[in-house]
């Protein structure tokens, strides 16, 4: 790292001067593995689980063929743990470094992440030793069951969500008051329901948060680079995702209409939803070549209300069905109901969905969804 | 020291992959387009969360191909636009796809433990044959390991030199210009290479069960000849009516049709043989036996013909539905009763596939008379 110090403290004066703030940054060179890893489950010391082996693996992957590489990885922990890669050339981790304070100052201003919680990297350790504890105490195949089904039915959280009527027709909420749990098993469900709240936060912020971590890094590296490297800057920031290049050029927009105080507000104050809605013009649309596209008959609609109306939606239902508890006040049935008029599930998901709820829940789970109730007991699936 | 919690989270997955392919691998392998851009598509909802997914085919956000958007491409120019989502890798963006090579690793291993085959040693790749036997060494070379030095023949070599460049009679050995060694002799090396031509008939009849028995026994080829040979050479032809080769991936997306005309096939494979020297030269020949009436006597020339280019000659004639043996096969089982270098294999079940093998394998190593035995070519096939 000592290589590193003179353009750390480079980095950080220029982005003073800036009027970014930041808590402490701890920068870790590492190897590409323990990348693929962190960046595969998410945080370093989580506990194990089958699916992020195979997560795991496409990083290793494509590390291998070099084709999308992870560059740098930054936690949302105070301070903020940066990882950067052995195997990157300096200029590369001199980007990173210039990248990773755009978080850095994202994660410390940003209204929501504010409220975010700090400590999960030592949170997520804790849930581990205790998983493992049960899995002495109970077996591991009847955890990894329980895990299973937690994380099945943990893609309900919403770590936006503020009113309580409408939180417990979330699923995950209303099983963690209602399920009829052994003690063990609550506090499992409780554990995966904080940490998928900890990432829903960095799923509904992404856009943004890349977004202004590249348009902090563009900004300063600028002042810092040499034109010729600035020149080579340029290509790595072309290639990058979607989400990198989309809130960039958002961040772009708004820096051209309100100056680079209307951006350090907008990074303070937005998310996802609100950033593409108040930003995202006809002329970006073109310029970043975006449009719906429907496999049916093959068309693309270029208009920027469609993919604006796709891109909210992505953000806010993450693509996922609306699927919410009928009634979450009289807790003795669980029926589950799909909101969307006129679209279908796929019927060969939905035995195993409502066998993983079925493990919580323990009696008959239903379902209505597709014009019909599917029904999930000891039996097994039936229809009516 | 680190617990690489990557790794452990990977041997969970491929251990769930396993049992989900040892399910299904029947199914799996029977796809009439097995592999599609080096991958095997495969249905696995049990190795993703069970969570739900919409049914019907949906419009979906997508970048120009030009774009720097993510994912597997669908339609011309249309990128779909990926990584919306970051932080935990949940939702619907990992695909569950398996490499085709990966998949072939894990069906041989579910099929060796379904045939109670032992697992064989792989032979490193790259030129060189691990052996328990220790070499006989009775050639000399002027390379080879020190060990080896043969120290008579390099004080000869060196005091010829002396007198020869300084004119004085003396040893000063200089083991870059003066060593000889003892070294195999190289007629009698064990050949590093093989060449595989892999014939399969297409005609109407080959599907289903067929392709299924077909894949299944060319994968255990493929095992045992991998630990035999560090350098396999692989080419492949289907025919109908018509004779065609093809690579690896379309050999196993083959659409089905036509009559069949087995004498083409072999006359293919026998174009595989130009130019090709040192190798170990076999033919793997799939097909039900139902030659198109008028290309029997052909086929039959043809067959014969390939006897006499080929070291090893394997038919098998696949017959999922075990009826008796008829048309050409039947004749070919005849012959490989008289001729040393043919081998027939009824494949009917897996039981057969792994009769058919033993007798492949017998024939291989079958101490001289076979494979290696021939007197055409000395430096091939295994020493007794």
């Amino acid at each position: 790292m000592r290589e590193y110090e003179a353009v750390i403290a480079r980095v950080e004066e220029l982005a003073r001067q800036l009027g970014l703030r930041w808590d402490p940054v701890v920068f870790r060179m590492s190897g590409a593995e323990e990348i693929a890893e962190v960046a595969s489950m998410g945080l370093p010391n989580r506990f194990v689980h089958w699916y992020w082996g195979g997560a795991y693996k496409e990083i290793r992957l494509q590390q291998d063929k070099s084709l999308l590489s992870i560059l740098e990885l930054v936690l949302n922990s105070r301070p903020a743990y940066a990882f950067l890669r052995r195997s990157n050339t300096y200029l590369q981790n001199v980007l990173v470094i210039a990248h990773v304070y755009g978080h850095a100052d994202f994660f410390a201003n940003n209204h929501w992440f504010q409220k975010s919680n700090k400590n999960m990297l030592n949170e997520a350790e804790r849930h581990a030793r205790s998983f493992r504890t049960y899995e002495a105490r109970y077996g591991r195949e009847a955890v990894e069951a329980l895990l299973d089904s937690c994380l099945t039915v943990a893609a309900s959280v919403n770590a936006f969500e503020r009113d309580p009527a409408r939180r417990r027709k979330r699923l995950v909420y209303f099983l963690e008051e209602h399920a009829p749990l052994e003690p063990y098993e609550r506090e499992v469900l409780q554990a995966i329901r904080e940490e998928a709240e900890y990432f829903d936060l960095i799923q509904r912020t992404h856009i943004t948060n890349e977004g202004w971590a590249t348009f902090v890094e563009a900004t300063l590296l600028r002042e810092l680079l040499t034109a010729r490297e600035w020149a080579e800057v340029c290509v790595h920031l072309c290639a990058r995702p979607t989400p990198y290049t989309l809130g960039y050029a958002l961040f772009g927009a708004i820096r051209r209409r309100r100056g680079f105080e209307g951006a350090l507000a907008a990074r303070r104050y937005y998310e996802d939803v609100r950033l593409i809605d108040e930003t995202l013009t006809q002329d970006l649309v073109d310029r970043l070549d975006l449009f719906v596209y429907d496999p049916r008959d093959r068309s693309r609609n270029t208009q920027v209300d469609a993919v604006k109306e796709m891109l909210i939606e992505q953000k806010l239902y993450r693509g996922e069905p609306r699927v919410e508890v009928e009634d979450p006040d009289h807790p003795r049935d669980l029926v589950l109901v799909h909101v969307e008029e006129g679209r279908k599930l796929d019927p060969r998901r939905i035995a195993l969905y409502l066998k993983a709820v079925h493990v919580l829940w323990k009696h008959p789970v239903r379902l209505r969804a597709n014009g019909k109730l599917y029904t999930y007991d000891r039996r097994g699936l039936s229809t009516a | 020291m680190r617990i690489h919690r990557g790794r452990i989270a990977q041997h969970k997955h491929d251990e769930l992959l396993r049992a989900y392919l040892k399910q299904n691998l029947h199914e799996l392998i029977q796809q009439k387009e097995l592999v599609v851009d080096g991958k095997v598509k495969t249905q696995l909802s049990t190795l993703d969360l069970p969570t739900l997914r919409y049914g019907d085919d949906e419009a979906y956000l997508a970048q120009g191909a030009g774009g720097s958007g993510r994912g597997g491409g669908g339609d011309d120019g249309v990128q779909p636009v990926g990584g919306l989502l970051g932080g935990d890798h949940h939702g619907p963006e990992v695909r569950v796809e398996l490499d085709f090579d990966e998949f072939v690793r894990l069906a041989q291993e579910v099929l060796l433990e379904e045939l109670e085959l032992p697992a064989l040693q792989r032979v490193p790749r790259g030129g060189e044959v691990e052996t328990e036997d220790l070499p006989e060494l009775d050639d000399l070379d002027r390379m080879g390991l020190s060990a080896d030095l043969n120290l008579e023949e390099t004080l000869l070599a060196s005091l010829m030199r002396t007198v020869r460049e300084r004119g004085v009679l003396d040893y000063d050995v200089d083991v870059r210009q003066d060593g000889w060694y003892f070294v195999e002799d190289p007629r009698a090396a064990r050949n590093h290479r093989s060449l595989e031509v892999y014939v399969l008939d297409i005609s109407g009849s080959m599907r289903g069960d067929y392709l299924a028995l077909v894949r299944k026994t060319i994968f255990l080829l493929w095992y045992a000849l991998e630990r035999r040979y560090p350098t396999n050479l692989r080419r492949y032809v289907v025919f109908q009516d018509v004779a065609e080769e093809k690579t690896r991936e379309e050999f196993f997306s083959v659409e089905s049709s036509g009559g069949t005309h087995i004498s083409a096939g072999f006359e293919k494979a026998m174009e595989m043989l130009e130019g090709v020297s040192e190798y170990d030269t076999y033919l793997f020949l799939f097909t039900d036996g139902e030659t198109s009436s008028g290309d029997f006597e052909l086929a039959k020339r043809k067959y014969e013909e390939a006897l006499d280019r080929f070291d090893l000659v394997c038919y098998g004639h696949v017959n999922p539905g075990s009826r008796g043996v008829g048309g050409f096969s039947e004749y070919v089982q005849e012959v490989a009763r008289r001729r040393p270098n043919a081998t027939f294999a009824n494949l009917v079940d897996l039981d057969s596939v792994r009769e058919g093998l033993r007798e492949f394998l017998t024939r291989v190593d079958g101490g001289g008379k076979v494979a290696c035995g021939s007197t055409r070519r000395s430096s091939r096939g295994w020493r007794n």
